[in-house]
């Protein structure tokens, strides 16, 4: 957990400086920021009105996904349309019911806008945006009685208790009961019933957004690494989506992907892992070739070995003889293969490494082999989505 | 580069050949399912001990043995050198050029019966016992466990792969095991199936059930990895029923050239298997062909009533297959509407279908 707070910390700090946070703390209204980069997409920044409205502390929001403030009464499509924007790396505006730390839900208009690094195009950041949905808004036939009730002033909804990151079976069991007492209220069913946004909640939400861009643009002029709300350039080398980014984070095992087409064949994709297995930093790996790892003693034939399988386009595994960045040394059992786009053609190789002297850190008894096949095999199956043609010419 | 063209005969006999599932003296990987049940607690969290961030066990086991026989050389080739594209309009279709597909297990009347009845073990698999990738069975410990390597445990889902893969990591699930001789959809094994989506846990992974073979002497499910939601799943959906226990809702796809059903439960999944085991019993009373299509995790079934049984389950949800350039190069919305449109229900029929789902659901939450 540590070294993934520690990226989290880097994720905001190397693009803004470490002076954005306060900046972005000096904003009004409840907005979050993603960074789909890191495995599990994780929230890296929560404003203070975030924080207010959800009434968790910062502590139990950074690190965490989205999904956390999600319960039984959420919108699946409306889940799913976030999830296809995101896919799409796209901005989107849905109402969604979410739920505060203490079990009660309310509807918010939810307002989500990528952050793209300047100089590739690539998606670095999401923010997203907040704002309550207040009940007077909203389109009920029997809402009137109630005008201007906000939820949480609802004593109703506040006896409900929701532990989405622990739930034990009893928690659950207990929240399932109060769940079906609650659903003979009728109150209870307004919170079924969609939600519709005011014109001024609507402008809000675009004002929010801006506010955000406009600050992280600005701190990112301090440290040189530009980011910007519209994709301005798509020359970059070997992007990689955040779909696929988020599908290959689930992937806990050292793997790098590397793109043939370009010079040099290239490093474009690092898991945490590989990093931490060889002492480097992503940014001293990306965009390099893996000859990096080699040393004196690496035995010149093996690295002829995987040259072979890369222009034969054939999987092959071998033992090689690696050095960290700290020149120390280690036996990498390593293996490689094509991967394929939706095309058909090789997209990527990627590379998978297993440090033989940590032979003993498989509790679930997966042998290596397996280890490497299971990610090869994931990575393939994401790696399927990528270069999808839309054909146009007969519609 | 197709490491995989060594293949012997075709997967369709030798599938069919095996219906009898002989199982003694052979040691497999035993995937066992945790104690903690997802079924009376809801599972709209999933499983405490799957983080949706993570990769679970079963996925990565699915993974593994997957292309462990891809590097084999057990498939006719390798799925993933097939083109796949969206066919342009507002369905988003999904055509896949693959020319060595074989469709024939799929429409090949079963008449190899000689497995079961006679001797079971005279099956021959274990020539090819490496088909089968491993099987899952219900556990006692509170985690899931993976056993690398024991005999075939009563009862369990059998995973074996598809020689003939529409997608990545295409394996046949067959419930049950051995001693089953059931040919229709029982909620048991529609239980343990959907419970193997809630473990495997990645969006992408579909599971597939057609109930066009009336005369195969085993029920099997399909499954295999989609990169992209599949043209159905993407639907606008209306909800008709959404009063039964367990948060089921029944909806209405709408817009889709099959008129077809979304079953959602935000809870108790054992609510959902029943009812679904149910109406699939009333359907086939009544003699209605269908199709299932299991994705997000359990979280969402499709139901596909239908005139007649011509099509897969995942053309139903919109993903065809080619296996000529020329057919796949001219693929237009307008054909695939006019495929998926000949099998669908009429409104007449859709509706006695709609009432029959909504008082098999109202009878279980009475």
């Amino acid at each position: 957990m540590d070294t993934q707070l520690g990226l989290i910390e880097q994720s905001f700090n190397v693009r803004y400086s470490v002076w954005v946070r306060e900046a972005l703390d000096d904003l009004s209204g409840s907005f979050t920021t993603t960074d789909p980069c890191i495995s599990g997409h994780p929230i890296v920044y929560a404003s203070r009105g975030f924080l207010k409205m959800s009434l968790y502390s910062r502590d139990e929001v950074i690190g965490k996904n989205g999904r956390m403030f999600q319960g039984p009464k959420t919108n699946r499509k409306s889940v799913m349309e976030i999830r296809e924007a995101i896919r799409e790396e796209r901005a989107i505006q849905i109402n969604i019911l979410n739920y505060r730390k203490d079990g009660t839900p309310f509807w918010m208009l939810f307002r989500m806008s990528p952050v793209f690094n300047k100089e590739d195009g690539r998606v670095i950041h999401f923010v997203g945006v907040q704002v309550p949905i207040l009940q007077k808004h909203r389109q009920s036939s029997s809402g009137f009685g109630r005008n201007g009730v906000n939820l949480c002033e609802d004593g109703v909804f506040a006896s409900r208790r929701r532990e989405v990151c622990s739930d034990s079976v009893a928690e659950l069991a207990r929240f399932l009961a109060m769940d079906s007492v609650l659903g003979s209220d009728d109150r209870e069913l307004e919170v079924d019933e969609p939600s519709e946004a005011s014109d001024l909640e609507m402008r809000n939400a675009v004002t929010a957004i801006n506010n955000t861009l406009s600050v992280l643009t600005h701190y990112s002029e301090l440290t040189g690494r530009l980011v910007c709300g519209k994709r301005c350039c798509l020359s970059g080398m070997g992007l990689l989506g955040s779909s696929l980014n988020i599908s290959l984070g689930r992937i806990k095992q050292s793997f790098v992907l590397i793109e043939p087409h370009l010079p040099d064949m290239p490093i474009v994709y690092a898991r945490d892992v590989f990093l931490k297995m060889t002492g480097y930093a992503r940014h001293e790996v990306l965009g390099h070739n893996c000859r990096f790892l080699g040393g004196v003693e690496t035995n010149s034939s093996t690295i002829f070995q995987i040259k072979e399988s890369i222009r034969t386009e054939q999987a092959c595994t071998i033992r090689i003889l690696n050095y960290r960045k700290d020149k120390s040394k280690f036996w990498n059992f390593l293996h490689i293969s094509p991967v394929r786009n939706a095309s058909g053609k090789i997209a990527y190789f990627v590379e998978v490494q297993i440090d033989e002297s940590r032979k003993n850190q498989d509790k679930q008894g997966l042998s290596h082999k397996m280890r490497q096949c299971s990610v090869v095999g994931a990575v393939k199956a994401a790696v399927r989505s990528l270069s999808m043609v839309t054909d146009t010419s007969n519609s | 580069m197709n490491q995989a063209a060594n293949a012997s005969q075709p997967t369709s006999s030798r599938f069919r050949r095996r219906k009898g599932w002989p199982a003694t003296g052979v040691r497999i990987p035993i995937y066992r399912f945790g104690t903690e049940s997802l079924m009376d607690n809801g599972f709209s969290e999933g499983p405490s001990y799957i983080p949706e961030e993570d990769q679970s066990m079963l996925d990565l086991l699915l993974l593994a043995q997957w292309e462990d026989r891809m590097w084999k050389g057990l498939f006719r080739y390798d799925v993933t050198t097939s083109e796949i594209k969206l066919i342009g309009g507002r369905r988003k279709f999904l055509a896949q050029l693959n020319e060595q597909w074989n469709k024939d297990y799929l429409t090949e009347p079963d008449n190899n019966k000689v497995c079961y009845q006679g001797d079971p073990f005279i099956c021959n698999w274990m020539k090819h016992h490496e088909e089968l990738l491993f099987c899952a069975a219900s556990g006692e410990k509170a985690d899931p466990e993976l056993i690398p390597a024991a005999a075939v445990p009563h009862g369990a889902i059998f995973v074996i792969l598809n020689a003939s893969p529409v997608e990545y990591g295409h394996v046949f699930v067959v419930p049950g095991g051995f001693n089953s001789l059931h040919a229709f959809l029982d909620a048991r094994s529609l239980e343990l199936v959907m419970r193997f989506a809630v473990e495997i846990n990645n969006s992408s992974f579909r599971l597939f059930y057609e109930c066009s073979t009336p005369s195969a002497s085993h029920i099997y499910f399909q499954a295999c990895y989609f990169p992209n939601p599949l043209p159905v799943e993407l639907m606008p959906v209306v909800t008709f029923f959404s009063e039964g226990q367990g948060g089921v809702q029944i909806c209405g796809v709408t817009d889709y050239p099959i008129k077809a059903f979304m079953f959602t439960s935000n809870g108790n999944l054992k609510v959902l298997v029943q009812l679904l085991a149910e109406i699939c019993y009333c359907l086939r009373e009544k003699n209605i062909s269908y199709n299932l299509l299991i994705s997000d995790s359990s979280k969402k079934i499709f139901l596909f009533p239908l005139l007649q049984c011509t099509l897969s389950a995942w053309e139903c949800g919109g993903y065809f297959l080619f296996k000529s350039r020329c057919d796949f190069d001219h693929s237009t919305e307008e054909a695939m509407l006019k495929c998926l449109g000949a099998v669908s229900l009429d409104d007449e029929g859709f509706q006695v279908v709609k009432q029959l789902c909504c008082r098999v659901a109202s009878q279980l939450a009475s």
